[in-house]
This record gives structure tokens, sequence and C-alpha cells, in this order.
């Protein structure tokens, strides 16, 4: 494999092993007054206690985790900055002139962009924590858990697996491709790739084959065994979520409508 | 009563091409089976038309004495008696993790959940990767994920277990552990049938051999009857057993008796008899280690019947083990001759007056010349080392070959003659200049 992906973090995190439902829950719980809070306060909250329990508890690289979370920051920062500018009134913290148009940023406009900064972050913190937690086998046991078809999770749980045999394959293509200057300007990139992806194809034509007898030899009766490990929640572990949950919403609370500016 | 049996099996694709053609295959209870045969002899295809994916299109295949069906109830029950190993273990494990994977056949056969996870632990534990079970697939190595292909068929208990190059893909570490996980099987009592290309583990390691080549089967028997006989081998695109060659060649110097064959390297070193000590009277004061020049004895009796030196091994009284330091060789000689200059008569004169033994042919288009001559090749693989044997043995050789390789064979036989301190005469024919050495 080329570069380490979220699953493979999340199959390694000690936090795998803690019950589904109870990590669900609380990312929802924790999601939810993120987004709903009306003050920066308790999303700004949410984030940095979510990115210590992923980096502390999840045993994730804090590096890893910086890199990771940089994308989106970078993005919400953008958009804040947008709406500093543009949104808003009132009086004017600072102002300035540009090709002769004035252009401030207002009380109220500060506050909104810290908002929506402070949201998205706590979002994506939310997130982060549950998908370098939980890999996606975890969330197949779940699926079948909120009663999703079989056919669908069956199909899912395959769709899985052969994306990382397909990843395999179109790297080795790929090497075998550039080892021979296919990438070497733009024409023959394209070129390339389109020969990448038509074999791939095929390849996959002839893996569902393949994948089809395979089932069969060993008596496919269309079931696909599926191991929900039985995890009970431990009291301290709900004690511990439901108090998390308690002080966030109490957080969101009592700061709402706090201004920061 | 077999418990596999096929009469005249035959199995033809779609398109029209002839996969298996007329096999009769017998195969009894606990036995460990290798089919060995070139790519594309139609290995992968007897395999599948064992387990009733594949349907013939001519013949039937036996288990237990009975026809197999092609209902889908008794194909259900033909395929958890005979399970299959597939050669790319990617192919099989298609669930996410590896204890769901070797849950599939169990759970398919309908038993209960509890039963289902005995099962699965117990294969993962047989095969030694139970600390992985939780794993997806593509976080594990060659060896592991044969493993885990392994215990998924297990996880069904077959009564026959087919895999299909089991070993190919794998390191040699990771190869001795799955033989001797087969090895294990096959002491419970399961039925293993492999196909593999390579004729060394074949041989150590299997109780029956099955020659395929072009879907036909072109032998059977017991490996040391079926690589012994080199012809057919060769002819095979196959090459004989490691083991085997070597036995060949140092029983032909009488360093071990002839007509057994070793199947490992404990018996060939089993095999191997000493060289020729004799006794023989020594005059005194020789001490051990001392070489001397036996000559006659004081009496005039010649000691010896050959002359040279000896090494004194183990001295008693008078007399003393000995080892003669030179061994009368009869040492054959090779001419190498390039293709690349043709000259017809030359050659035509060298094998019509009878001195060539051997003739070996190196590189595709001395390949393509000896076959627009008529000229069968004795050595066709491996070329070098061989005709140096054969020479060692007294056989004169005639290498047929092109451009650099005519210099590379003889700087390498040459490179021999120094190391060793025999000297094989190399002559080369339509070089850069005619040399005789």
């Amino acid at each position: 494999m080329p570069a380490t992906l979220l699953d493979d973090y999340a199959l390694n995190s000690p936090l795998r092993n803690k019950n589904n439902q109870l990590k669900l829950g609380l990312v929802a719980a924790a999601l939810l007054v993120g987004v709903s809070s009306t003050s920066p306060v308790a999303p700004l909250f949410i984030a940095l206690s979510m990115s210590l329990a992923t980096i502390r508890f999840g045993k994730i690289p804090a590096r890893f985790y910086g890199e990771l979370i940089l994308a989106p920051l970078s993005f919400a920062l953008f958009g804040a900055a947008i709406i500093l500018l543009f949104f808003g009134s009132g009086p004017d913290i600072f102002s300035f002139n540009l090709l002769g148009h004035q252009i401030g940023a207002s009380a109220a406009g500060a506050e909104l962009s810290l908002l929506v900064v402070s949201r998205t972050l706590s979002g994506m913190c939310c997130l982060f924590f549950l998908a370098l937690t939980t890999p996606m086998v975890e969330i197949f046991a779940v699926l079948k858990g909120f009663r999703v078809p079989d056919s669908f999770v069956e199909l899912s749980m395959m769709i899985y697996r052969y994306i990382f045999v397909f990843l395999e394959v179109a790297v080795r293509m790929r090497h075998a491709q550039a080892m021979r200057l296919g990438y070497d300007g733009f024409k023959s990139s394209i070129n390339s790739l389109s020969i990448l992806a038509g074999s791939l194809f095929l390849r996959t034509w002839e893996q569902g084959e393949k994948l089809y007898i395979a089932m069969d030899a060993r008596c496919y009766d269309g079931k696909l065994s599926l191991f929900e490990e039985n995890r009970p929640i431990k009291i301290q572990e709900l004690l511990a979520a439901s108090g998390y949950v308690t002080i966030i919403a109490a957080l969101a609370y009592l700061s709402r409508g706090t201004c920061l500016f | 009563m077999s418990l596999l049996e096929t009469k005249n099996l035959s199995y033809t694709y779609p398109d029209g091409t002839p996969a298996v053609r007329e096999v009769d295959l017998r195969i009894e209870t606990g036995e460990k089976i290798a089919f060995v045969g070139p790519n594309g002899s139609g290995k992968s295809t007897l395999f599948l038309l064992l387990n009733g994916t594949l349907r013939p299109s001519g013949g039937e295949v036996l288990f237990c004495g009975k026809p197999i069906r092609y209902d889908p109830r008794s194909l259900r029950e033909t395929r958890r008696r005979v399970g299959i190993v597939f050669q790319n273990s990617d192919d099989q494990l298609f669930a996410p993790t590896v204890r769901q994977d070797v849950g599939f056949g169990p759970a398919n056969l309908g038993l209960a959940r509890s039963e289902v996870e005995k099962k699965v632990d117990l294969a993962l534990e047989y095969v030694g990767i139970e600390g992985l079970k939780d794993r997806p697939p593509h976080h594990l190595s060659g060896g592991q994920k044969k493993r885990a292909a392994i215990a998924g068929v297990m996880a069904m208990d077959p009564e026959v277990m087919i895999l299909d190059e089991p070993l190919s893909n794998l390191d040699p570490a990771g190869s001795e552990e799955v033989m001797e996980l087969l090895e294990e099987l096959n002491q419970r009592g399961t039925t293993i049938i492999i196909s593999t290309h390579d004729v060394d583990l074949a041989y150590r390691w299997s109780d029956r051999v099955y020659l395929l080549a072009d879907g036909k089967v072109a032998d059977q028997g017991r490996p040391e009857e079926i690589f012994g006989n080199s012809r057919l081998i060769f002819g095979s695109g196959l090459r004989q057993p490691m083991i085997m060659e070597v036995y060949d060649e140092i029983s032909k110097r009488e360093l071990a008796p002839p007509g057994k064959k070793p199947r490992n390297v404990p018996e060939l070193v089993g095999h191997l008899r000493p060289p020729d000590l004799r006794w023989m009277r020594v005059p005194s004061g020789t001490e051990v280690g001392e070489t001397i020049y036996p000559g006659r004895t004081e009496n005039g009796d010649p000691l010896l019947d050959q002359s040279g030196e000896v090494r004194v091994i183990h001295l008693q009284g008078g007399r003393a083990v000995v080892e003669p330091l030179h061994r009368p060789t009869r040492i054959g000689r090779v001419i190498v001759y390039n293709t690349d200059r043709q000259d017809d008569q030359k050659l035509d004169g060298l094998l019509e007056d009878g001195t060539i033994d051997l003739v070996g042919v190196m590189g595709t288009r001395s390949r393509a010349f000896a076959e627009r001559h008529g000229i069968c090749a004795d050595i066709a693989s491996n070329v070098i080392d061989k005709t140096i044997l054969r020479a060692l043995c007294g056989d004169a050789v005639l290498i047929l070959t092109n451009g650099g390789m005519v210099e590379h064979s003889r700087r390498r036989i040459e490179d021999y003659c120094r190391q060793s301190g025999i000297l094989i005469e190399v002559a080369v024919i339509n070089g850069k200049a005619l040399e005789e050495r």
C-alpha cells in the first residue's frame, strides 16, 4: 500500500474495541450540540476535547491529525474571511480603502465568521474522531444493527474489500506505465490514464467472475456471515459519555448569545 | 473404491478450445497428489471440474464411487467435501475481515452461529493466525493470506483439499510453513491435491505425481518414476528435481550406489559413499596426514594398481588406510559452435564422424537453427553447467550457440578448469578466431 489510509489508523486504534453504538451516539450528540450552538464557546470546546480524545485515547499521531484537519480548516478560514468582510452591520472594528471602495469588518461580521469557523471545526473533529476510531468493518455491523437491508450491507462489504485489491492493481499498473514513461507529458498522461481505467474495468469484470466461482466453491447460499462483536457498554464509559454530553450541552446553553467582540 | 475418480473426463471451453482431454484419475483416501505440468496444461480447469464448478463436456467425475450430480443440492454436498484453495488468495478472500471470510463456508452450510464461531476459531488456530482474525485481508502478508484462504476451506471439513499453486508468490519460509500445514492436514486424514511447477517440491512431498501436458495425463506414478524419466520431463517443459540431478551425478562418479533415488537431502547424504579408501602397507615412520608416493614395497611388489600419490588417513601397525589424491578420470571435451556464421560442412562433419556424444543448444536463434537442421538437443536448459558435468564424465559435447554466448560459454568452462585444476578441452568453431585450447 502506498500510503496509510484513515481506515488503517482506525483498525489499529485502541478505541476500536469500544462499543460502536456508544461511540456513534456520543459523536451524534456532540455534532448536534456543536452546530446548534449560537456562540463559538461550546463548538471550540468540543473541537478541542474531541481532538484530544482522538490523539490521546485513539492513539493517532498528532502530526497526522494536524495535517488531516488542516485541509477543511483552510476552507473554513477562507469562507470566514469573506463573511468577516462582507457581512454584518454596526460599528466597524477596522476598515480600509480598496480601489475607492470602503471595505470594513463589523463586530457582528467578526462574531459570525468566528461562529462559522468554530462550528465547522467542531463538526470536523467529531467526524474525524469517529473515522479514526471506527474502521469500516465495524460500520458494517452497525449498519446491520440498524436493519439496513442485508443485500446492501453485503454488497458494501465486498465493495470495501475489493477497493483495496483494485487499488493495488491500479498502483501496480501505474508504476508499470510510469516506468515506461507513460506519464511524461500531458498527452501521454491522458492516454495512459485512459488505458489504466479501461484495463482496470476489465480486471474488475474478471474479478467478479472469479469471485462468483470462489463463493460458489464454498457453498454460497446467500449468507455472508457478519460477526458483530459483542461489546457491552461498561458503566464507567456510559457515565463518562453522558457526563461529557451534559457538559457540552450546558456549556452551549449557558453561553448562548455570548459575544466575544 | 477410490475416493475421487474420473473417467474419460473432457472439457472444452465455449470457444471450442479443448482444455482437458480424456483424463482418467484415481485418487485414494489420504493420498498426497501433485499435478505437475507446464503453464496451460489444464491443471486449473481440471480442478474446477473436480468440485463441480465446471460441467464436463465428456466423461464423468466420481466421488466415493458415485458420479457427481449437478443439481444445486448435490453440488453443495460435493463442494463441501471437495474444497479448493485458489492460486491467488485475493480471489478467495472476499470478506472485509479474516474471521468473516473463514466463517463464510460454515455459515452457508447452515450451521448455528455458535457452531460457526467454533469452527472459525479452530481453523484459524490451526493455521496459526488466530491473532489476525479482525484484520482486513489487505493488511496480511502473502503467506498469511494463503493461510487464511486455507482456513476458509478447512472450516468446512472437506475430505479432499485441492490447492492450485499453493506456493506461488510465497517466500521460502512462507512456503515451508504452508507445506508443513498441508502435511499436518494430511496426517489428519485429508486427501491433499496440489498443482505446482516446483518439481523439487513435487518430488519431495507427494506420494504420487500426475504429469499433465496439453490437457492430457502424460504419465502418472511415484515421483521417482515420473521424474526419473528425463525424456518425458524435458518434453513437458519441466526439469528434473535438483536432488535427483545431484544424485545422478554423484552416482555416475561412484560416490553413491546407483539405482536408489533419494527424495530429500538427508536421504541423499545417507547414500553417499566414501571415495576409494584402501588398506596398504606403508614404510615405517609414516605419519597420519602425510602424502606418500607408494611406488613399490621393499619386496618389489606393486602396492596399488593405480599410480599416483596417496594420503594416509589412519595408521595401524605397519598398515594404513590411504586415500588416493588423484583419481584417474577420462575427461571429455567441448566444442562450441557459433551458429551465426554457418558452415554446414564443418557441422555435418562433426556430427557424422561420431565423436560427439551430446549436443547442447543455447539461445532462441540457435534453437531455431538446430530445428532447421534436424538436430535434437540433448541438453536444452542450464547448458553450460550440464556440459561441464558431462565432460567430466568423459563425454564430448557440442554446444550450438550464437552471439556473445559463444565467448561466454568458453570463458565459463575455462574458469571452471582454472578453479578445479581439471583440464577440459574447449574448441570454438566459427568464433572470432578459431581457438584450440
